[in-house]
């Protein structure tokens, strides 16, 4: 039994180096324990040496691109058993099947998928439920922003924050990590302080009237906006507080139009 | 920024609401260049962000409002309309600016959707929407998502114009049918509104030609297309023209995207339209339909059997229903374009099914594990070791199990 522990969050680099370590090793799957520094336990197995996850091996090994994208999403995922999976589909690409990840049906790749996709409908939801709030801060604008991802998104979505909002200072704190950005270089920062983000925003009182006024009462559908919007992600966007009110209203609101066209 | 500010865009967002298109897609990627110390924004390529849900179970992808809500035209569906009694209110071109610079920043938005009513003349009301879209992309160096609604009547120049600025333009053509147009939009006339199409595709195209055959990059030129609305239920149209009329949208004036609005009763309404909102079962059953036209080989006399789609079943199963002699298809053998016949089955799916047949024979477990709607699939296929009961698609009653709860859902498969 090999045991490995990865220290970092979401790991990728380090799951790389012992994976690579491991196959120079010929290390069968089923011969590695992995886990998390912060999910260590003792187990059964407990006498076998620790070894650091690195490596001088140069095996080449040929893996499909499309491969390598699904292991960088499903790493990102919270679930401890992601480095251990990943290993074992690589080591089947390897040895059993290069066109393995073709293979929708298969038990293996289709939890694989299942891990990168729920990361991506994660990181998605990080890029479109993010909300800045400008910090006060003598004519110098900074943006910053709270927001806690299901998994690890934040690293997903870096590239996308930094282009869309290249020339403008901003923070994006989650409960693992802050990114910094100061229109140059990014500076992250683990278990940030979330204190420091504002309670409120100039803007705020006007983005709320717009998102009262753009809905149409007599079109009331709350399933399809809770299969898309779910309460967990509520308590960071400001306009969730007026959705009660709303759908309350909306039947009156909706009535009168039909009462005020009736008036002729 | 002043609180009477709050007042204009409570009304500028609320006239903005009737119009059903919030898409801010397929205008190709874009973002402020390495070295640009100024400008703000991109465009990330495919759908654009959804930045959040509104109870109505819309996205709220853009800033879509009107410029000015004042109108010189008396079209009868429109809140707006000179004789209606409703609060008017115009946003100035910097409040407009300043405003979507604002939203962007705090990432509640992909960028603007603006329209607006008629004031003054046609080219006044256009000038100044482009205005606002020139100083966004000029002043701010704004590389978000802009869509103007182009005024029709607006001269070809300030047409040519917006589109330099905007990454989509769009005309509402509203009704169907210029008798309709007649009855309900006196000022407006469906041979100007094409026209004007028309120019739109042509520089539209003129810009896509050029840079594959010269070389030379002319200006971008609404990279996202045209794409316009019609009201459904206002008039009597039946499906077959409305349809028909996308059809010839489609393929005619090269449209992106036509989009179907349920008639909504609107306050202050005019006498001359139904009291009533038309069923948004309605509207959805076009929706469905418009995608089986566009994107799964499906043509409008084979959709719309009688004038109107049947309301019970989606199109596609309602087609499967008069056409039981094509099935069961094998999904192990049967090409592309017979696959996406089947009811139940998607593009992504049957994109799935086609990836997957190359490496092995597909039966039943496979389907059960790509969580596929096998209770509706059942009849209409066969596996490797699965084929269905003949006698269930002969049946008479056969149809009946697949008659919907009354409440649809939007998002359904």
């Amino acid at each position: 039994m090999k045991k490995i522990t990865v220290t970092s969050v979401p790991g990728f680099d380090e799951w790389r180096e012992a994976s690579r370590a491991c196959l120079a090793h010929g290390i069968r799957p089923e011969h590695v324990i992995w886990q998390n520094a912060h999910s260590v336990q003792d187990d059964l197995f407990g006498h076998e040496e620790q070894t650091q996850a690195t490596s001088n091996f140069q095996i080449k090994h040929t893996i499909p691109k499309s491969a390598l994208a699904l292991f960088k999403y499903a790493l990102c995922h919270s679930d401890t058993n992601r480095f251990a999976l990943c290993y074992r589909v690589l080591w089947r690409i390897i040895y059993e099947n290069k066109n393995l990840i073709q293979l929708k049906t298969d038990e293996d790749i289709m939890q694989l998928y299942a891990l990168a996709k729920a990361v991506k409908r994660d990181a998605y939801k990080m890029s479109a439920f993010l909300r800045f709030r400008e910090l006060n801060n003598e004519g110098n604008e900074h943006f910053v922003a709270w927001y806690e991802p299901e998994h690890y998104s934040l690293e997903i979505k870096l590239d996308f924050f930094q282009t869309r909002f290249k020339n403008m200072r901003w923070s994006i704190l989650t409960p693992y990590r802050a990114a910094h950005w100061d229109t140059e270089t990014l500076f992250l920062e683990d278990n940030p302080d979330p204190s420091v983000v504002p309670d409120d925003d100039r803007i705020e009182k006007y983005w709320l009237t717009y998102y009262a006024n753009i809905f149409n009462p007599a079109r009331i559908k709350t399933n399809a906006m809770l299969n898309q919007m779910p309460k967990k992600y509520w308590k960071n966007m400001p306009e969730t507080s007026l959705i009660d009110d709303m759908i309350k209203q909306s039947g009156a609101r909706a009535h009168k139009m039909i009462i005020d066209g009736n008036k002729h | 920024m002043h609180d009477k500010l709050i007042q204009k865009l409570e009304i500028l967002s609320d006239a903005a609401k009737y119009d059903a298109s919030c898409a801010s897609g397929s205008a190709g990627k874009r973002q402020a260049g390495k070295t640009d110390k100024a400008g703000i924004g991109s465009l990330t390529g495919g759908s654009g962000i959804c930045h959040s849900f509104t109870p109505d179970g819309r996205c709220v992808s853009l800033l879509k409002i009107l410029m000015t809500n004042y109108c010189i035209y008396d079209c009868h569906y429109c809140i707006n309309r000179v004789s209606s009694n409703v609060r008017r209110a115009r946003f100035s071109v910097k409040e407009t600016v300043d405003l979507t610079l604002n939203f962007y920043k705090r990432n509640y938005i992909e960028g603007l959707f603006l329209s607006s009513g008629i004031v003054g003349s046609p080219d006044l009301t256009m000038e100044s929407m482009v205005r606002i879209a020139k100083s966004l992309r000029l002043d701010h160096g704004f590389k978000g998502y802009i869509h103007l609604k182009t005024i029709p009547n607006a001269s070809p120049e300030l047409q040519a114009e917006a589109g330099l600025y905007a990454d989509r333009l769009s005309i509402n053509v509203e009704m169907p049918t210029q008798p309709s147009l007649n009855k309900y939009a006196p000022e407006k006339d469906l041979g100007a509104i094409h026209g004007a199409m028309n120019t739109l595709k042509d520089k539209i195209t003129e810009h896509k030609v050029d840079k594959a055959h010269s070389g030379k990059r002319p200006p971008r030129f609404a990279p996202g297309g045209q794409s316009t609305q019609m009201i459904i239920g206002a008039d009597d149209s039946n499906d077959k023209v409305i349809l028909g009329t996308s059809v010839k949208l489609y393929s005619e004036q090269k449209l992106r995207r036509v989009y179907y609005s349920a008639f909504s009763p609107i306050p202050d309404a005019s006498q001359v339209l139904p009291l009533k909102p038309a069923p948004l079962i309605r509207e959805h059953r076009l929706y469905q339909a418009d995608w089986l036209l566009r994107f799964y080989g499906f043509t409008l006399d084979e959709i719309v059997h009688d004038d109107m789609l049947d309301m019970d079943h989606d199109p596609k199963l309602a087609w499967a229903l008069r056409n039981r002699h094509v099935f069961p298809i094998d999904l192990n053998k049967a090409d592309k374009m017979l696959l996406l016949r089947v009811p139940g089955l998607g593009a992504r799916t049957v994109q799935k099914i086609l990836s997957i047949r190359r490496y092995t024979k597909l039966n039943w477990i496979d389907l059960t594990k790509m969580r596929l709607p096998l209770k509706k699939l059942k009849p209409f296929i066969s596996v490797g070791d699965y084929s269905p009961d003949i006698h269930l698609l002969d049946s008479n009653n056969f149809e009946l199990q697949f008659k919907q709860p009354k409440q649809i859902e939007l998002f359904g498969a």
